[in-house]
C-alpha cells in the first residue's frame, strides 16, 4: 500500500530554535496516526508544514505520492484540517461559513453536503445563527463540519475534541472511525486526551523537543513502561504500612486514603505476601496496568 | 486560477458588508463626508474670491479622484486584515486557494465596493455642487481612473506584504502609508507650487501626473497625453514590483511561520 504521507528528514528552525528536528515518518491509507508530545514538542509545526502554511528548513514532504511544494493545489484539494486554535469568521452565519469553504474546495452540490454534515454533527438547528453566538462546543462541531466538507482523503486534526462535551466528543470519534472504515480516510491526529488516542489511533509517534523519540501502537508504547501501580486501602495504622514499605525499599505515594505502590508486575505477588506476613490487612486493592498516559508522563518528566 | 475560489472569497466578504456598520462608514461615510466638507469650504472660498476658474471643481475633482486610489488600496488591505483578525488566514491558505487568487478576489471586491462608493459620491457632487466629472472629463475619464486604481492596487499589495511579514505591528499602514504619499501626489495644488525636493518625489508617483492632467482639463479643456503615458508606464513598473514584493513577503512569512501566528 502506497503511503499517503511521506516525511523524510524534516527540519524546521525559527531563528536558531529547532522546532522540528530531522524527523521521518509515513502514514498509510486508512491509518489513524496519533502525534503525541508535550507542548512545544513540534506537533503543530509539523501539521503546519504538512498544510503548506509553514515552509520547512530542510527535508522532503510527499503527500499522495507527490512532492508537496510543486503540487500544493492538487494535494490541498484532497486534504482538510481542524484545530482548536483556529477560528472561522465570527460575523458570518454558520451556513455562510460552510458554503464559503465548500466553494474554496470546489465541492459539487455543496448545499446538500452542508445540511448533511450539520445533521450528522447535531448542529442543524444552528444553520442560520451567527458564528459569534455559538458556544465553544458548538464552534468545535462547526470546525469539524468544515473539516469534512470536501470528503478529504487526508485529514489533519489538531486537538479537535478539546472543547467538546463527552457526548459530542464521542459522536466525533465515531464519525472519524466511520469515515476511515467506509472511505479509507487517512487521519493525523493530535490530542492531549490519551484515552482518545488509545481508542482511535492505529499507531502513535511521540515527539519531544522536535524529535521522534518513540513510535509504536498505543498499547506498545504503554508496554514500554515496566512498572504497574498497586492501589491499596488499609484499615490498619498507616505508620506500620509506611515502615514496611520503606524497609523493603518500595516506591510509593499517598493519594487520598490510598497508598499507591509502583513496582514491576512480577513483584505484585511478593508484596502481597509480605503484607500478609506482617498482618497488614487491606480492605481494597486495585492493580493498574501502565497506560499511554503513564508513558506520556514518564517521557515528559524525563524518567524514560 | 480557480474562479470558484475567487468567487468564494468575494462572496464571503459581501455576506458581511451589508451588516457591517464600520464597512459602510469606510466605503460611503468617510468619502461622502470628505465631499461635503471640502465642497462647502470651497463654495465659501469661491464666493469670496476672484479666481478665474472653478475652485470647487479643482478641489472636488481631487477629493473624488483620490478616492479611486485610496479605496482600491484600503479594500485590499482591510479585507486581508479582516481575515487575519478572524484568524482565518490559516483556514484560507490550507485550502487550495493561492495567494494570487486571494489578491485577485480582493481587487474585484474593491472594484465592486468602489462602484457603489463612486455612484454615491458622484451623485452627491452633481446634486450638491453641480460638479459632473463625466461631462468634464468625458473620454479621458477611463484613463485617469485606471491609472489611479493601478496606483492604489500597488500600494495595497505592498501594504499586505508588509502586514503578512511583520504582523499586526504593520496594520496601521493600511490607513497611513498612502496618506504619507498624498502630499507629494499634488491632489489639491499644482506640482510647481511645492518645493523642488518634493517635486522630485512627486514626479516618481503616477498619481501626480494624473492630478496635473485633471487640473489641465479644468483650465484648458485639453490633456497632455504624454503625461498619461508616463503615469501608465510608472504604474506598470510599480504594479509588477508590488506583486513581486508581496510574493516575496508571502514566502518569507511561510518561512517564519507568520501565516499561522500573525502577531
Amino acid at each position: 500500500m502506497e503511503p499517503i504521507i511521506e516525511v523524510k528528514n524534516l527540519t524546521k528552525k525559527f531563528n536558531g530554535f529547532t522546532a522540528v528536528d530531522n524527523i521521518s515518518f509515513e502514514i498509510k491509507e486508512g491509518e489513524i496516526l496519533g502525534l503525541l508530545g508535550p507542548n512545544g514538542a513540534g506537533k503543530t509545526t509539523t501539521i503546519d508544514i504538512l498544510l503548506g502554511l509553514t515552509k520547512q528548513t530542510s527535508g522532503e514532504v510527499r503527500i499522495f505520492d507527490l512532492p508537496f511544494e510543486k503540487n500544493r493545489e492538487k494535494i490541498l484539494k484532497q486534504m482538510n484540517f481542524s484545530a482548536a486554535y483556529v477560528n472561522l469568521p465570527w460575523r458570518l452565519k454558520v451556513f455562510e461559513n460552510l458554503y464559503t469553504f465548500a466553494r474554496l474546495y470546489e465541492v459539487d452540490d455543496y448545499k446538500k453536503k452542508v445540511d448533511q454534515l450539520l445533521e450528522e454533527f447535531k448542529i442543524f438547528h444552528l444553520k442560520n445563527k451567527m458564528t459569534n453566538d455559538l458556544s465553544s462546543g458548538q464552534l468545535t462541531s462547526l470546525y469539524l463540519c468544515k473539516a469534512f466538507i470536501n470528503n478529504p482523503r487526508l485529514l489533519l486534526l489538531d486537538e479537535p475534541t478539546v472543547f467538546l462535551d463527552p457526548d459530542v466528543a464521542d459522536l466525533t470519534k465515531r464519525f472519524i472511525l466511520k469515515k476511515v472504515k467506509e472511505e479509507k480516510t487517512t487521519v493525523l491526529f493530535t490530542s492531549h486526551n490519551m484515552a482518545e488516542i488509545t481508542e482511535l489511533c492505529n499507531r502513535v509517534i511521540f515527539l519531544s523537543h522536535g524529535k521522534i523519540i518513540a513510535e509504536d501502537t498505543p498499547v506498545g508504547l504503554a508496554q514500554k513502561i515496566k512498572t504497574c501501580k498497586v492501589r491499596l486501602l488499609f484499615s490498619v495504622s498507616q505508620e506500620k504500612v509506611d515502615s514496611l514499605l520503606t524497609n523493603y525499599g518500595y516506591q510509593y505515594s499517598l493519594e487520598g486514603n490510598e497508598i499507591v505502590i509502583e513496582l514491576e508486575e512480577n513483584k505484585i505477588g511478593q508484596i502481597l505476601g509480605r503484607l500478609s506476613l506482617a498482618k497488614l490487612k487491606y480492605s481494597q486493592i486495585t492493580i493498574e496496568k501502565p497506560t499511554l498516559e503513564d508513558f506520556f508522563l514518564k517521557v515528559t518528566r524525563g524518567k524514560i | 486560477m480557480s474562479f470558484k475560489r475567487i468567487y468564494a472569497i468575494i462572496i464571503r466578504h459581501l455576506y458581511i458588508w451589508p451588516r457591517s456598520l464600520e464597512r459602510w462608514q469606510g466605503s460611503l461615510g468617510w468619502p461622502l463626508l470628505g465631499l461635503i466638507s471640502w465642497g462647502m469650504t470651497m463654495s465659501f472660498f469661491q464666493k469670496n474670491s476672484s479666481f478665474g476658474f472653478s475652485i470647487v471643481a479643482f478641489l472636488l475633482g481631487g477629493v473624488i479622484f483620490w478616492e479611486f486610489t485610496s479605496i482600491s488600496q484600503r479594500e485590499i488591505s482591510v479585507n486581508f486584515l479582516d481575515e487575519a483578525w478572524n484568524k482565518n488566514l490559516i483556514n484560507i491558505f490550507s485550502t487550495p486557494t493561492t495567494a494570487g487568487e486571494f489578491l485577485l478576489a480582493s481587487v474585484i471586491l474593491g472594484l465592486i465596493k468602489l462602484t457603489v462608493t463612486m455612484f454615491i459620491m458622484l451623485s452627491g457632487a452633481v446634486i450638491f455642487y453641480k460638479f459632473n466629472i463625466f461631462s468634464l472629463y468625458s473620454l479621458y475619464l477611463p484613463f485617469l481612473i485606471a491609472n489611479l486604481l493601478m496606483f492604489g492596487l500597488s500600494f495595497g499589495f505592498i501594504i499586505n506584504g508588509l502586514i503578512i511579514r511583520f504582523g499586526y505591528g504593520a496594520q496601521e499602514l493600511a490607513w497611513a502609508l498612502l496618506a504619507w504619499v498624498s502630499p507629494f501626489s499634488c491632489i489639491y495644488y499644482p506640482l510647481s507650487s511645492i518645493p523642488s525636493w518634493a517635486q522630485k518625489i512627486g514626479l516618481m508617483l503616477p498619481s501626480t501626473y494624473i492630478f496635473e492632467e485633471m487640473r489641465r482639463v479644468i483650465m484648458t479643456g485639453s490633456m497632455n497625453l504624454s503625461n498619461l503615458f508616463v503615469s501608465f508606464s510608472l504604474n506598470i513598473i510599480y504594479l509588477i514590483l508590488a506583486l513581486l514584493f508581496f510574493r516575496w513577503m508571502f514566502e518569507n512569512a511561510r518561512e517564519h511561520g507568520r501565516l499561522v501566528k500573525l502577531n
